[in-house]
């Protein structure tokens, strides 16, 4: 399957929701510590090579990005220097990005757009907050302040609009509904820093999180003392977790270990596939929702891989 | 009696919880939805203004009009374009990169290492704040398995190789240290509190109690309350960065020294992984360079073997460290002074820092509190605010005592009633099963007690005390006295299924699993279909499988079908379990807790209404059943019909006052009707009143 070789170093890849050959692409100089980042969309041909649809230079590293539920050209990349910017690949590059919103103090982690009330999207940043965005605004709407320490990512709930997770340095999974003054709930998850997770897409009482203690855990959030399922595999920390939009037992996660894994969690022997693939700390992983099987991932060893699960990314 | 009696008897709810019993937290599968007062809603426009976003119809359609998604707001260029850093060729950030990549690249041939003067780098004040912020904050997860000096030494080092100053507060090492902390209360929590919670952190027990009794908020928020908005932690950490600073102006050559000791140890461990994408790997040869600069520099010229090796870091590091001793080295051991030494020579005796925090945590809590708060006072802080800490700490104490004693209900210890007329009672069974059936619970208990109090190893008056207890709405002291039940009678058909729907309930699918295959296997007909080799590792699939060969074996008995049902609510296939439910009506038209059942699965598959007419079906078998009462009122919350919901609620407390979950739902629910007027008569258990204004 293809590869293509980023200038910098990867650290998310997401598949577009209305394009199966798309997916963008968020890097950064030196390792996301200084330096400029790029976010790239990038096409896929059946036989060829992956090509470039179109790139937008940053002034500081891109950690996340998330494509929009509603307008198929629309972007958001959530940059280390706090700011989020919305990118409209229907214009042409020096029209980009469309907005920019400083809000964050520090710098803006992840991003994710609301599949539900598709006008919307969150953002999470080491400033400990995350924010609620709508596109028709040049403000935030609301500021979720609890986590004590850096938020790593935060996920809206696949069927509620208002409903959704974040992820934190402090330990603590919480469960917020964007119409109640505070968090709904606290789940503290794992005993060390918490670096992802993300809701099942069949289940939506269900969360995976993926933590630097290694493992990634999958709970209800209905009755959170003891996880549904430990997955232990990885022996570095886990850097992203993903639920399939086919499978609601499946898992994409990808690890410091410099591997991806592919998990079932519902069965006894949980990791149904593994890629060794990258040649640096896998930080990207990301599962088509158009095309079943299909996986992306990208590391800090500069390279983006799609492949289709149970064949060899390397594969020419 | 027995297997009859709780599959069909009513009883196999004997269950904390919910399918049920649906909590409501659990009802609309998200756990705010229930309790949200739902007018909040925050988005200015609903859906119509949605719809009026261009292009939200034709969500496929490629269009060229981007900049109209923000109709009304002229796009702000100004800020939009933020420009690049200067140039990433520019003479500084080329300089920078190849310094950071230069160990990366070597191996490419493609730039050769020079060492730079630092000072031509020209790093900004934010660009150091970056890299000494993101490098601090990235080693925490690279590193996880290390200790916090560990990291920070490898951060401090990486740091001082680029000349950037650590005096200036990091934001990582402040986490680390708070974590750290908390390390030490998880174990000396788990010193004063054994038993099977002491693994978890106080969080967890806390949040745990305060959700048992409702509103998984409130903890934080009372804490926030009392203590400002992030609690100790803030305070702590706030605490600690006095401290370190105070430290730095003594030490930071000491701690920087302390680094490259630390730093050396890294290299250390790093050359002991084995796995050659670990040794071949860029980030971390990186790295490893990195934390060995400060060397480099001073001696202003790249060691030969580092340079012309490539990929082979871990020999040229080997080399290096096998040297003998670096002036670091010495001054470290010649300088006694200063606490980073001290802790660095510790922990050289000891061997590893766990020894050391295990040490610690073996004094007396309230001795370190006071000793921490010496310290503090002594470091230039203020006695106030260790004082609150400690304070802070002693009311955490004091409600870890209360919540362990709450907390060995829900473990199986069964609580008697004081004051029980039925004790004497020539023979209390009968008088129990007579009252049970007649369905004057709250008495059945009574009496009940008085048996197995006579007789102790009498299961069946166990289970039925199990039973009366479920229907009563009591979930804790049911699992209780069915778990006596299990220990007389480990074979006991009817107390195996109601331990397995009671799992069921708690989403604790390997109980479950464990008490349904056991179930099978002591079936006398089916238990030939079930291996005795299985049952080390249950997995739902074998199980599931398991009870389909049963079902085929003999589809008119209405109990697999119960199981089946059961299973599939393990598995959340809801629909599944509602037509084995529904399967089992048909053999049972007459089972009300059977009713109950399938009300309480279509309440998880969001069939509120649906499942109102199964509980009123149950209601009609059973006008006492107090558990479908109270089912009728989630699932009428559930829809949002509040009024309808507390009248239900009334209903079931008049019943039995002691059914605690019931209560907060009446509560939620006065409140999503903004009946506030009445939430006195509910927090103080006023049913007269209650009972009054909600007639049903």
């Amino acid at each position: 399957m293809p590869v293509f070789k980023t200038p910098f170093n990867g650290y998310a890849v997401k598949f577009s929701p209305f394009y199966e050959h798309r997916l963008a692409v968020a890097t950064a100089q030196n390792f996301g510590i200084l330096g400029n980042g790029r976010v790239h969309v990038l096409d896929l041909s059946p036989a060829g090579p992956i090509s470039e649809f179109a790139a937008f230079d940053t002034a500081d590293a891109v950690y996340d990005l998330s494509w929009s539920e509603s307008h198929d050209s629309l972007l958001v990349a959530a940059v280390a220097d706090g700011s989020v910017k919305l990118y409209d690949l229907s214009l042409p590059p020096p029209s980009n990005p469309v907005r920019s919103l400083h809000e964050h103090t520090r710098e803006a982690h992840s991003a994710d757009y609301n599949p539900v009330r598709r006008d919307s999207f969150i953002t999470g940043s080491w400033d400990d907050t995350i924010k609620l965005w709508t596109i028709d605004r040049p403000t935030s709407v609301r500021t979720f302040k609890e986590h004590a320490y850096c938020v790593y990512s935060a996920t809206w709930n696949p069927r509620h609009a208002d409903v959704f997770a974040s992820a934190s340095g402090d330990c603590t999974v919480r469960i917020w509904d964007v119409r109640e003054p505070g968090s709904t709930m606290i789940l503290p998850a794992h005993e060390f820093e918490i670096l992802s997770c993300d809701w099942n897409k069949y289940d939506d009482c269900v969360i995976a999180t993926a933590s630097v203690d290694k493992s990634i855990k999958v709970w209800d959030v209905r009755s959170f003392r003891v996880p549904l399922a430990v997955l232990n595999g990885h022996s570095y920390a886990v850097r992203k977790v993903k639920f399939s939009p086919h499978r609601g037992s499946f898992i994409a996660s990808c690890s410091y270990d410099m591997t991806v894994c592919l998990w079932d969690y519902m069965v006894e022997d949980a990791l149904i596939g593994r890629y060794d693939h990258h040649t640096e700390f896998a930080v990207g992983v990301d599962m088509s929702v158009l095309v079943e099987g299909l996986l992306a991932s990208t590391g800090w060893d500069e390279l983006v891989y799609v492949w289709q699960h149970g064949t060899d990314p390397r594969a020419p | 009696m027995a297997m009859r009696e709780l599959v069909t008897g009513g009883a196999a709810c004997a269950v904390p919880g919910s399918f049920f019993f649906l909590k409501p937290p659990r009802l609309s599968e998200i756990p705010t939805s229930a309790t949200t007062i739902s007018d909040g809603n925050f988005y200015t426009g609903t859906d119509e203004q949605l719809n009026m976003l261009p292009g939200f119809d034709h969500p496929l359609q490629s269009n060229g009009q981007g900049a109209e998604f923000f109709p009304g707001l002229p796009p702000s260029r100004s800020r939009v374009n933020t420009p690049l850093r200067p140039d990433f060729d520019g003479p500084p950030q080329r300089v920078l990169s190849s310094f950071l990549h230069s160990f990366v690249n070597s191996n490419q041939g493609g730039i050769p290492f020079h060492p730079t003067p630092l000072p031509v780098l020209g790093l900004s004040e934010g660009d150091k704040q970056c890299i000494r912020d993101r490098s601090s904050i990235m080693a925490r997860h690279f590193f996880a398995d290390k200790n916090e000096d560990f990291i920070n030494a490898q951060v401090n080092a990486l740091l001082s190789s680029l000349d950037i100053d650590s005096d200036i507060q990091a934001r990582g090492p402040l986490r680390g240290r708070f974590r750290e902390l908390e390390g030490y209360w998880n174990e000396s929590q788990g010193m004063l509190k054994p038993g099977p919670h002491a693994a978890d952190g106080w969080v967890n027990e806390f949040t745990q109690h305060r959700v048992q009794h409702g509103d998984p908020n409130a903890w934080a928020h009372s804490f926030e309350l009392q203590h400002g908005a992030n609690g100790w932690a803030s305070e702590f950490e706030h605490e600690q960065s006095q401290i370190a600073s105070v430290n730095q102006i003594g030490g930071s050559n000491i701690a920087n020294l302390a680094a490259m000791e630390q730093t050396r140890m890294l290299a250390h461990t790093l050359v002991q992984n084995s796995d050659p994408k670990f040794q071949n790997s860029k980030f971390l040869q990186f790295v490893s360079k990195m934390s060995r600069g400060e060397i480099i520099i001073e001696d202003n010229q790249m060691k030969p073997a580092v340079a012309s090796a490539p990929g082979d870091w871990a020999a040229a590091y080997q080399q290096q460290y096998d040297g003998g001793h670096t002036w670091a080295d010495q001054f470290m051991h010649e300088k006694a002074n200063g606490w980073a030494n001290e802790f660095a020579a510790e922990r050289e005796q000891h061997g590893s820092v766990d020894q050391w925090v295990n040490e610690f945590s073996k004094l007396q809590i309230q001795d370190w509190a006071e000793e921490f708060g010496n310290q503090v006072g002594e470091g230039a802080l203020g006695e106030n605010s260790a004082d609150n800490w400690a304070n802070a700490y002693d009311d955490f104490l004091n409600e870890q005592v209360a919540a362990k004693q709450r907390s060995d209900t829900s473990r199986g210890i069964y609580e008697f009633s004081d004051m029980n007329p039925y004790v004497g009672h020539p023979n209390p069974l009968k008088e129990g099963q007579e009252l049970f059936r007649k369905g004057l619970l709250s008495e059945a208990v009574l009496a009940l007690e008085a048996e197995v109090l006579k007789n102790p190893e009498n299961a069946e008056g166990w289970r039925l005390l199990g039973i009366a207890h479920a229907e009563n709405d009591d979930d804790q002291q049911a699992i209780a006295a069915m778990m006596r039940a299990q220990e007389v009678d480990p074979t006991n058909l009817e107390v195996l299924l109601a331990l397995g729907v009671s799992h069921t309930n708690e989403l604790e699918q390997a109980a479950a699993l464990k008490y349904l295959y056991s179930w099978l296997r002591h079936h006398s007909k089916y238990g030939t279909l079930a291996p005795p080799e299985m049952s080390d590792s249950l997995y739902y699939a074998d199980i599931a499988r398991l009870f389909n060969d049963a079902a085929q074996m003999s589809p008119e008995d209405a109990d697999v079908h119960i199981v089946l049902g059961v299973l599939h609510n393990l598995s959340r296939e809801y629909d599944k379990a509602i037509a084995y439910f529904k399967t089992a009506l048909k053999l049972k038209p007459r089972d009300y807790s059977l009713w109950n059942k399938l009300g309480a699965t279509q309440a998880n598959s969001v069939q509120s209404a649906d499942a109102i007419e199964a509980y009123q079906q149950a209601l009609d078998l059973k006008p006492n059943y107090v558990r479908a009462w109270a089912n009728m009122g989630i699932s009428y919350a559930n829809q949002r019909m509040y009024e309808e919901s507390i009248r239900y609620y009334v209903r079931a407390l008049a019943m039995n006052p002691k059914a605690d979950n019931a209560w907060q739902y009446l509560r939620i629910s006065l409140s999503c009707a903004s009946r506030n007027d009445m939430m006195e008569a509910c927090d103080s258990r006023n049913l007269d009143v209650l009972q009054k204004e909600f007639p049903l």
